[in-house]
């Protein structure tokens, strides 16, 4: 049968942010393809050397927005460690709060998405919904629900009053009840199990070659999170679960990350239950030492990498970020050999593309 | 896994390869060894083959102000604990082996570094730009020597 290649973007409605792909056909089977990323490359690891520091943290906070959060947590605690200052532990813990709750986010609008892919639209429905209320936190915590300028270097620039705790609890316990629910439909709804189980399998082995991080690689069965292996406060004195499913298909990364929300629901519980009183930021120099140091912390989609070398002066020599899609894309065309072309979506979903992360 | 294994991983070095190495120890977090570029592959392949299979976070390169006639590239890998290779390769002709045979997931860190620095990775493929436009003609952008980036 003839060989025939779709392009898929940069501008279609299946992506929601700019990618390119060349995708190989023949009749309904996918042969393979190839992709192309930098239609929001915006250069910021270049235009970090040209902020200070204190500048830096809004810029890199536009890396993604999504987990907005994580990366300038990251990218304090590398300028912290630079500094050699002692953050407040209140302030690791607020950090770590926001963290969980960008997580639950973050997932929530994968899975409505996965869900309206694959036509389940009353899943999208409730995701999207429950999303909202993870949302409504981080905007009664920040002020802000996309972009929280939450952080600063040296801590963080809000704190939680009783009635703020009071009001997260509240909205937690039914974040809790709202997502066992839409656990409970996803493990019986025939429908969705149908249309993604055995779809696309990626073996340990492949996700080891690939270098795969976060719920992918934990939905093949590879047991790493960051959070757990090489933690930054205050995730070291904290006990929680990381989920690893075998089968590696579609299906195995839809549970993964619905019991991460969950995960990260209880987190959030134990974090409010144990947070310290105290401080919630410290003073700090504008100029940071020379030195160099790499941090490595648990996005929603997985490692997240940053090197930072300081030459003394209040600005940056180099900051490299490697985000955890860029090195899940790497997959994408290994992925897509031998699978039909309906699975496309469901494969792409899968993914859990942020492009904007991997462009940078 | 960890510490006791980076250890044994050194030991293995100086007994199997013909190769000295530093250890590069201003990098907090990651041990950090350099070697030279012709020996990368070996290096990376004995890595492999210790773990079984080794994670490779990212490629990073850098052009230090103080020597700008070099390109520093480090392999970031992690096993438990970080530690990284790095090797240094001449600005006006950088070229490397690349290591995409041995972890294929290192494809998109070698083009992003080949876009940005302008290093040759030999032994591969070639490939349409990862990042930049079709048309980008003004060179790499992160090599301060020949481009003003600002």
């Amino acid at each position: 049968m003839t060989k025939i290649t779709i392009p898929i973007g940069p501008q279609h409605p299946l992506l929601k942010e700019p990618l390119s792909m060349k995708i190989d056909i023949s009749g309904e089977r996918v042969l393979g393809g190839s992709l192309r990323l930098g239609y929001v490359h915006r250069g910021i690891e270049r235009l970090a050397q040209k902020r200070n520091y204190v500048q830096n943290v809004h810029l890199i906070e536009r890396v993604c927005g999504i987990c907005s959060h994580i990366h300038t947590t990251t990218y304090c605690h590398g300028v912290e460690s630079l500094l050699n200052v002692e953050v407040p532990i209140r302030a690791y813990y607020l950090r770590a709060l926001m963290c969980e709750l960008e997580r639950i986010h973050s997932h929530l609008l994968w899975l409505g998405i996965l869900a309206k892919h694959v036509g389940l639209d009353t899943i999208f429905m409730h995701a999207w919904h429950d999303r909202e209320l993870a949302l409504d936190i981080m905007e009664e915590i920040t002020g802000g629900r996309v972009l929280h300028a939450a952080n600063q270097i040296g801590g963080v620039r809000f704190d939680l009053d009783e009635a703020q705790v009071a009001m997260i609890r509240t909205a937690v316990e039914k974040l809790h009840i709202q997502v066992e629910g839409v656990l409970d439909v996803i493990e019986n709804e025939p429908a969705l199990i149908a249309r993604t189980r055995g779809v696309a399998p990626v073996s340990a082995d492949m996700i080891k070659k690939y270098c795969v991080v976060g719920p992918i690689a934990r939905a093949s069965g590879v047991d790493v999170d960051m959070r757990r292996d090489n933690p930054i406060p205050p995730y070291d004195q904290m006990e929680f679960s990381v989920v690893t499913l075998p089968d590696g298909d579609a299906l195995a990364r839809i549970l993964v990350r619905v019991h991460e929300t969950r995960e990260s629901i209880y987190l959030c519980e134990r974090i409010l239950r144990d947070i310290p009183e105290g401080p919630v930021n410290t003073r700090v120099p504008r100029k940071v030492p020379a030195g160099e140091v790499i941090i490595r912390s648990e996005a929603p989609r997985g490692e997240l990498f940053y090197y930072l070398r300081s030459d003394g002066t209040d600005k940056p020599a180099r900051l490299k970020i490697r985000t955890p899609t860029l090195a899940a894309l790497c997959l994408l065309p290994e992925q897509m050999s031998a699978i039909q072309v309906a699975d496309i979506p469901v494969v792409l979903a899968g993914i859990d593309l942020c492009v904007a992360c991997a462009d940078r | 896994m960890g510490q006791t294994n980076i250890e044994s991983l050194c030991s293995k070095f100086k007994s199997q390869l013909d190769c000295a190495f530093d250890v590069y120890t201003e990098i907090r977090n990651d041990d950090t060894f350099v070697i030279s570029p012709d020996r990368l592959k070996v290096v990376v392949a004995m890595i492999n083959e210790h773990f079984d299979g080794i994670h490779l976070s990212t490629i990073t390169a850098q052009q230090r102000e103080a020597q700008v006639d070099v390109i520093e590239v480090m392999y970031n890998f992690f096993q438990g604990v970080g530690f990284s290779l790095m090797i240094s390769l001449p600005t006006k002709a950088p070229e490397v082996t690349s290591i995409v045979s041995i972890i294929p997931g290192a494809d998109f860190y070698e083009r992003e570094v080949a876009e940005m620095f302008g290093v040759k990775f030999t032994g591969r493929s070639e490939t349409p730009p990862l990042l930049l436009p079709e048309d980008w003609d003004q060179g790499p952008p992160f090599i301060r020597n020949e481009v003003n980036n600002d």
